[in-house]
């Protein structure tokens, strides 16, 4: 079980109480994302769309990876990883 | 007297206040890069807003505090807003979406919140949390269900001060239904309406409406501001008749009508396909005769040049006597009317494309 640093964008702040960054734990990026929300349940939705998978404009970076380039979320975190919550800069 | 304007934005809410609606005050923007899609004061006292983002999608935040915390014609400061934990939402899973809550309602101690995907959610404990209505969103002809321009929403909500358990609700392009039961079993209520996309199987089903106002003498004389035309129903909406003598053009969106049942408010725009105002001329069309004749009460208000339209949340009336009218356009100019709309000022702001407004006594 590692404890991961979450960092989230400014535009979530009214989420969050003005909170940018939380830690979750898990074995795994799933794990986290679902440690995430127990915390704080108010973030899911607006992380997360009702099919579970981010919603369309939102990227997540482990240790400054693209989630999407990974195949899927089962990979293992470690203790002092990061993940980095941001909008996609979709458009011009 | 006294008034306070909550004004949702593409890029955030902002707060007017006036002690004599004739110079405001502008405070904001709280919830800003959000849009504020609508908002409402519960019975007590606290503010419900709903957001949402095209990123981070919908969200509904409440005031703490009740009443004692915004006396005077306080406004709620940015850290006095709460977002609500267990908010409407569809089941994970399915295919529906919550995009965006179009509209706040409170009736009889009981919240009410239209959505996008259309839907209707309802709160019995204050907003803290929220149930889905089968009955609507589950509605036999949800299949044919079509999404309008603005998306697949419900954005109209109208009681019955008669009778408890009748309600209307709006969906575009969809149609108004009717519940006579408290919200278990809804009618499509649309005959007389000219449809706009005509389904194969269900006939009642199709019409766009735009807006929805209601007598408050007589919950059953209800108006429609329809994609096809302006309509009125005397016999709560089983039968719909065109009422557009006067209007430039039967195309617009909001339809709102004064406390005191005196005055209708329509904003017609130049055609479905060019929806803006006639001419660059901002006109707002008033009917004093329950929608028999409409004319011009624009005294004040640009008539050049002025492009930005009025979306359906954006006008509404306070309840000061004589009434106050407000709206605010897609080029983020506000105007308001302190006379039921005999004259008007405009406010020397420059806002983002304004989605919502509300106005509050006091």
């Amino acid at each position: 079980m590692a404890s991961v640093t979450i960092a989230l964008p400014s535009l979530l702040e009214p989420v969050t109480g003005g909170v940018r960054e939380m830690s979750a734990s898990g074995a795994t990026l799933r794990d986290v994302f679902g440690d995430l929300v127990r915390r704080e349940p108010r973030l899911k939705p607006h992380l997360f769309d009702e099919s579970g998978r981010f919603r369309e404009h939102v990227l997540c970076f482990h240790n400054g990876v693209n989630t999407r380039w990974m195949d899927g979320w089962d990979g293992p975190v470690a203790e002092g990883d990061t993940v980095l919550f941001m909008q996609a800069v979709s458009g011009g | 007297m006294s008034a306070r304007l909550l004004v949702g934005t593409a890029k955030g809410g902002f707060w007017l206040t006036s002690r004599d609606r004739r110079e405001w005050d502008v405070t904001g923007p709280f919830f800003k890069g959000w849009k504020v899609t609508a908002g409402v004061r519960l019975s007590d006292g606290r503010f419900m807003a709903a957001v949402a983002s095209d990123i981070y999608g919908p969200a509904l935040y409440s005031t703490r505090g009740g009443r004692a915390a915004t006396v005077g014609g306080a406004v709620p400061g940015p850290d006095q807003w709460e977002q609500v934990a267990e908010g409407p939402a569809y089941a994970d899973g399915g295919d529906r979406r919550l995009r965006q809550v179009w509209t706040l309602k409170e009736n009889r101690g009981v919240l009410y919140a239209g959505v996008q995907d259309a839907g209707l959610f309802t709160s019995a404990d204050g907003g803290r949390k929220w149930a889905p209505v089968p009955g609507l969103n589950d509605h036999e002809t949800r299949g044919g269900w079509m999404p309008g321009a603005g998306g697949l929403c419900c954005h109209a909500l109208l009681f019955s001060e008669d009778d408890p358990k009748r309600m209307w609700c709006g969906i575009s392009a969809v149609g108004v239904f009717r519940t006579d039961d408290g919200g278990a079993a809804w009618i499509p209520k649309n005959r007389g309406v000219s449809m706009v996309l005509e389904d194969k199987e269900h006939k009642e089903i199709g019409s766009c409406v735009h807006g929805l106002a209601q007598d408050p003498a007589d919950p059953n004389r209800l108006y429609r501001q329809d994609h096809s035309g302006m309509y009125r129903s005397a016999d709560g909406g089983e039968l719909w008749e065109r009422n557009e003598d006067g209007l430039p053009s039967a195309f617009g969106f909001p339809l709102v009508v004064d406390a005191g049942g005196r005055a209708l408010f329509a904003v017609p725009q130049e055609s479905d396909e060019h929806r803006v105002p006639a001419g660059g001329a901002l006109q707002v069309f008033r009917s004093t005769d329950r929608g028999d004749s409409w004319h011009s009460a624009s005294a004040g208000l640009p008539s050049a040049h002025a492009w930005g339209t009025v979306l359906r949340g954006a006008m509404c009336v306070d309840d000061v006597d004589p009434d106050g009218v407000y709206m605010g356009t897609t080029a983020g100019t506000v105007h308001a009317s302190a006379d039921l709309g005999e004259s008007w000022i405009n406010l020397p702001v420059h806002l983002p494309r304004i989605l919502h407004m509300s106005a509050w006594s006091g």
